[in-house]
């Protein structure tokens, strides 16, 4: 546990001597202030927890057990009926099949674009490469709730409306991908490029066997970005799904809960069941995530 | 920057090895990326600017009206209760994200047990969709058997109607916004927080100042860039929320949290459909998020500059 705390702690040391970290605080009795910093952290946390746990925790309970008053705080048994049900009476799998096509398509599109464009950003001098890049960044600002209907127009000109490529392909070229890409591959040396070619490699083999393997990650960070944001997103999949075969998780979860037609109890197993899957990755990936938000507030 | 390939002739090549090679594979490496960013996203953009001069009833023939969607729109009390709905959220949503924000990366960058784990905790609704946000809290805020209010009960305080009433709606709203987003401002925090010289604080120890002299006087300062990130980002956010508002009220109760993404959404989607006035609001949503976008630009240099 403390040596938890320790790396936890280790900072890039500006100055100081970074052995400070390895304290004897441990023995002695903790400090008011810290008693009632972690009080105020974890009664914090069990706020913030109780919506979640109670939703995961009531999604076991009948529809007679979630009408009666007061509730209770655990189900009177674990069944799994409220999942099975959902499975059985809905398209559910459907639904979870589109979310991760969707997710994985868009995830793996996104990658290659991304890293493609961002490397030859990076890496090589062409005319217009500068007018590229500062096109690319002033974009951040267009956010797609600011052009929707625009791009309706043309995801509806090609014949896209209502099927998964349209969800998949317009948003996937995403600036701040391009960008955290870039910054990264301008740290890697010429002279390694330089030497494959020497040594007769293709421009695509230098990328394809060179470059992507080194940006590992900052590939890592701009993939997990992207699972969480398609696996969540809402407004453009409502768009573009008006079929219910084209539904993702999310769009069926926001047109069943505001028809309610179908029984709670499915709603809240069909919620947990679609957490799972990001809260799964967050817990493998921490700390590439935490190191991903902690860049974009250096700047 | 020496072209060594010219100079060794016996060298064997890739396939697409060689200056033209070389010349041509930047612009192959970014024509995919470009390709669908120019038509999904630099074409919409303009043509988005233009539309919105132009009305349609059926979204296949558009006749040139000028700069009447603008007109309209800014005589309609509908779109005004909007732009006071947006503002109030974006306004209290930054505020008291903020703030939640930088008291809780203050406590978390202690030294503390378990930091870990507290962090993940409060990052979890980060990682929830919107949609089942606003389901959970819906539920949750029900007037008479939702968990908040059966516990408000049993403590004597009453029923409040949270989604019914027009501004504890909002407040709800704002609230259940707070609880989505504070984990991850924290998180850009406490990287700004790692990253201030801890020999500055303890020196200001050294010279007698207390703890909350130091986070007044020391922290707080440096840490105004990541702040000035964190509200710049906050404002974006506020101004495109849209997802968890969807299942939380609806809009509700009589549009009063409805805001601007949810109205350009409607009008664009939902009928009766008014495309002239969907394409007006969404260029003045844009001139706002550009307008923050570049002040903070701004700002970022000038900090830069002193």
């Amino acid at each position: 546990m403390s040596r938890q705390a320790a790396v936890d702690r280790s900072r890039p040391a500006t100055g100081g001597g970074s052995g400070r970290w390895v304290s004897t605080s441990d023995r002695r009795p903790p400090s008011t202030g810290v008693v009632v910093r972690s009080t105020v952290l974890v009664v914090g946390a069990i706020l913030m927890l109780i919506p979640i746990v109670w939703a995961v925790l009531s999604s076991f309970k009948s529809r007679t057990e979630l009408a009666s008053r007061p509730p209770s705080v655990l189900p009177e048994r674990f069944g799994i009926d409220n999942y099975t049900g959902a499975l059985s009476s809905f398209s559910f799998g459907q639904y979870f099949l589109n979310s991760v096509i969707v997710t994985v398509a868009a995830t793996v599109l996104t990658l290659a674009i991304n890293s493609m464009a961002a490397y030859a950003l990076a890496k090589y001098n062409f005319r217009g490469r500068d007018f590229l890049f500062l096109l690319t960044l002033a974009t951040i600002m267009i956010p797609l709730q600011v052009i929707l209907l625009p791009v309706y127009q043309v995801v509806s000109s090609l014949g896209l409306v209502n099927s998964l490529w349209g969800m998949i392909i317009p948003p996937a070229a995403t600036p701040t991908g391009v960008f955290l890409l870039r910054q990264y591959m301008l740290t890697l040396p010429d002279d390694t490029l330089e030497a494959a070619r020497i040594d007769g490699a293709g421009e695509f083999q230098i990328f394809w066997r060179i470059v992507l393997p080194l940006c590992r990650p900052a590939l890592a960070v701009v993939a997990i970005f992207s699972v969480i944001w398609r696996w969540n997103d809402f407004l453009w999949p409502l768009i573009i799904a008006q079929d219910e075969s084209v539904y993702t998780l999310p769009v069926a979860l926001a047109r069943f809960s505001s028809q309610q037609v179908v029984p709670f109890n499915l709603v809240l197993a069909m919620s947990v069941l679609s957490m799972l899957p990001v809260i799964i990755l967050f817990l493998l990936m921490q700390r590439q995530i935490v190191a991903g938000i902690a860049q974009t507030g250096m700047k | 920057m020496s072209r060594t390939t010219t100079e060794q002739p016996a060298r064997r090549r890739g396939r697409h090895g060689g200056i033209k090679g070389r010349r041509l594979a930047p612009y192959l490496f970014v024509a995919p990326n470009m390709l669908i960013f120019g038509l999904f996203t630099i074409w919409p953009a303009l043509n988005g600017f233009n539309i919105s001069f132009y009305d349609s009833d059926d979204g296949r023939t558009f006749s040139f009206v000028g700069t009447d969607n603008y007109a309209d729109i800014l005589r309609e009390d509908e779109f005004w209760e909007v732009v006071r709905n947006t503002l109030t959220f974006v306004v209290a949503f930054v505020a008291f994200t903020t703030v939640a924000a930088i008291a809780l990366s203050l406590l978390l960058n202690a030294q503390l047990r378990g930091r870990g784990i507290l962090r993940a905790a409060y990052f979890l609704p980060v990682l929830i969709s919107p949609i089942v946000v606003g389901l959970i809290w819906n539920w949750a805020l029900e007037r008479q058997v939702g968990l908040v209010n059966t516990v408000l009960e049993a403590v004597g305080l009453g029923q409040p109607g949270w989604l019914l009433d027009p501004q504890l709606a909002m407040g709800s709203t704002v609230l259940v916004g707070l609880w989505t987003h504070v984990g991850f401002f924290a998180l850009i925090l406490l990287a700004g927080l790692q990253a201030i010289d801890p020999n500055l604080n303890e020196a200001a120890g050294l010279d007698g100042a207390s703890a909350w002299q130091r986070t007044r006087h020391v922290t707080l300062p440096l840490l105004k860039p990541t702040t000035f990130v964190v509200v710049i980002l906050a404002t974006i956010t506020g101004f495109q929320a849209f997802d968890f508002i969807y299942t939380l009220t609806g809009g509700g109760p009589v549009g009063a949290t409805t805001l601007i993404v949810q109205n350009i959404y409607e009008q664009a989607f939902v009928s009766p459909i008014e495309y002239g006035l969907a394409s007006a609001a969404s260029v003045l949503l844009f001139i706002v998020i550009f307008g923050v976008t570049f002040a903070n630009y701004l700002f970022a240099r000038r900090a830069d500059a002193t």
